[in-house]
């Protein structure tokens, strides 16, 4: 039971850098003007950019949607490996082809008092554009962000601008709780006694998994965006899959960019 | 510009094509994942993902890893079954005006057999690629494309159960390729496709795990077009049916170099994964430079590789 069939159309477009900022330690916002994409983009889908091919690097490289402004779109990343330090050094004007919107989209029930939306580091960026739609949808939502620290807290100022009420975890304390930002999750629903509540998370596996099992022990419906190395981002690879059940106890592997990236937690077979 | 007129239009080992590009198994799905990108009907053919006698879950993660110029995969052959791909996956195809090649496999030739029985009376099939060089299979796959003996056994076997045009897939991680094309072609291919991937692997060097949960894979893209290259050369010197070459085609240049060497066909194959308008891409610049130098189609450059007179004698 996936929460939204995938959208149709999809564009691949050639563009250019409008800006690309260092806003955290190691991490970058860049912005392009993609139309096409940010007419059609929903939350939780993604788009595959291709880096300049004087790069040497091959393959695109996959990356959620930040945010909408007109006819651009932002992405916020992490500098993991090579193609990010690569992307990080493209310029105003530099060239680089987009292709979107990708993905399936996360599903926005009515009713739902709060909607928690967990972020763990770059996590956090897959569920913006859900923030802004929940605003929209005028859902109460509480943010909740987890990093490893202050240097690296990413979009509290963003979520707190779209009025979320925004907690913070940090891994050594410098701001927020001391902990996982899991914790802050178990805290919360304990303390106000949230039932009638639904969970929308995007982090590391770990976190990932440690917020499954939460939404199963308070039985409150829980949607993940999963990432994985990707290939083609157009379903034909087959590179990027998780193990998803299906009826009868069996499993198969679903695609990350085509049947995803929002999945049912409890689908997901860790 | 000449003025000659030149046609693409091709017929390769029994496949009536409107240009000599294809898309190479495993990287082009079942064609309908491109069709925001692509007109399918501007295609030579289409090679589907490789099919198997049922449904295959595929192997655990991670599946793919980025090498210098190339990617590994061990994605084990994921795939809906032959009875899911003639019911889901062939009548979307049927409303193209396109060749539909289907790419089979198995672990046991029975399995080869019973895919191939189904294949040919399913209405929409234009040929069979006879896939015995997986390389991410314990069983099966490229076993059988790395002794001569096992490719004559499998291609003679399903050869008696289909009419159909018959393409054999060969592996290049053999000692020598052509003794493999021999095999091939006496067991009755009406042509060889040249190459699938190149076994490889790669290490996280601070996990000391491999990159792939399979730990070895089959290498893509550029890095491996020498060597496809290559190959494709030796075998055309070996063989008297026609060559699909493929193996890190990612431009109409490449194509031409492939073409070159003795490929009557090529494939485009990882290039999909970059550039959803990859074969569209090949097949102009191909237009263009048979325009170019003169040449009325692509037969005036298939084997046309210029060798000084003592290389000549293979």
């Amino acid at each position: 039971m996936n929460p939204m069939p995938t959208p149709a159309k999809k564009f691949d477009l050639p563009t250019e850098v409008i800006s690309n900022e260092p806003v955290a330690e190691s991490h970058y916002l860049l912005r392009c003007a993609c139309p096409e994409i940010a007419a059609n983009a929903l939350p939780g889908q993604f788009i595959h950019v291709l880096i300049p091919q004087d790069s040497g690097l091959l393959l695109r490289r996959p990356f959620t949607i930040y945010t909408v402004e007109g006819d651009q779109i932002t992405m916020l990343y992490q500098l993991i490996g090579e193609g990010t330090n690569v992307l990080s050094r493209l310029k105003r004007s530099d060239s680089i082809r987009v292709l979107g919107p990708l993905g399936n989209t996360f599903e926005i029930l009515s009713g739902p008092n709060p909607a928690i939306i967990v972020g763990g580091g770059a996590g956090i960026a897959s569920l913006m554009l859900l923030a802004a739609a929940l605003r929209n949808a005028d859902v109460h939502t509480l943010g909740l962000v987890g990093s490893m620290n202050r240097a690296r807290l990413l979009s509290v100022e963003d979520l707190k601008a779209m009025g979320v009420e925004t907690h913070i975890a940090t891994d050594d304390g410098s701001v927020g709780h001391h902990g996982f930002v899991t914790e802050l999750l178990t805290h919360i629903l304990e303390t106000y006694e949230l039932r009638n509540s639904i969970i929308y998370a995007c982090g590391p596996d770990g976190m990932l998994r440690a917020v499954t099992k939460i939404g199963l022990d308070y039985q409150i419906p829980t949607q993940l965006a999963m990432e994985n190395r990707m290939g083609c981002a157009m379903g034909v690879c087959l590179g990027c899959v998780c193990k998803v059940q299906t009826p009868g106890g069996e499993f198969e592997y679903q695609r990350v960019c085509t049947e995803g990236p929002v999945f049912s937690a409890e689908d997901i077979v860790w | 510009m000449s003025g000659i007129h030149s046609s693409l239009e091709v017929n390769v080992a029994g496949i009536q094509m409107k240009n000599p590009v294809m898309t190479a198994s495993g990287t082009f799905g079942y064609g309908s994942e491109y069709v925001d990108f692509i007109d399918l009907n501007q295609l030579g053919a289409i090679v589907v993902k490789g099919i198997t006698s049922v449904p295959w879950a595929g192997n655990p993660m991670p599946r793919i890893f980025e090498t210098p110029s190339g990617m590994l995969n061990a994605i084990g052959l994921q795939n809906v079954g032959v009875d899911g791909f003639i019911d889901k996956k062939l009548p979307y195809l049927r409303d193209f005006d396109v060749p539909v090649i289907v790419n089979i496999c198995g672990e046991q030739v029975e399995e080869y057999l019973e895919v191939t029985e189904k294949l040919d009376g399913a209405d929409g099939v234009a040929a069979i690629e006879l896939n015995i060089s997986c390389p991410n299979l314990h069983c099966g796959g490229m076993s059988f494309g790395v002794d001569p003996k096992l490719t004559d056994e499998l291609v003679r076997a399903v050869r008696e159960k289909t009419t159909l045009p018959l393409l054999v897939k060969l592996s290049p991680n053999v000692t020598d390729i052509t003794v493999i094309a021999r095999a091939a072609e006496r067991a009755g291919a009406d042509g060889l496709s040249v190459i699938n991937t190149a076994l490889g692997m790669a290490i996280d060097i601070n996990t000391r795990r491999p990159q792939l949960a399979n730990i070895t894979g089959g290498l893509s893209g550029p890095a491996i077009k020498p060597i496809a290259l290559r190959m494709v050369w030796q075998v055309y010197n070996a063989i008297s049916i026609p060559i699909i070459g493929m193996g890190g085609i990612m431009t109409g240049d490449d194509a031409i170099e492939f073409c070159i060497a003795g490929a009557s066909a090529v494939a485009v194959g990882t290039a999909n994964f970059i550039n959803p308008r990859a074969s569209l891409d090949v097949i102009d610049s191909i237009e263009e430079y048979l325009g170019q130098h003169g040449m009325r189609s692509i037969a005036e450059l298939v084997g046309s590789l210029e060798v000084a007179e003592t290389r000549k004698s293979r």
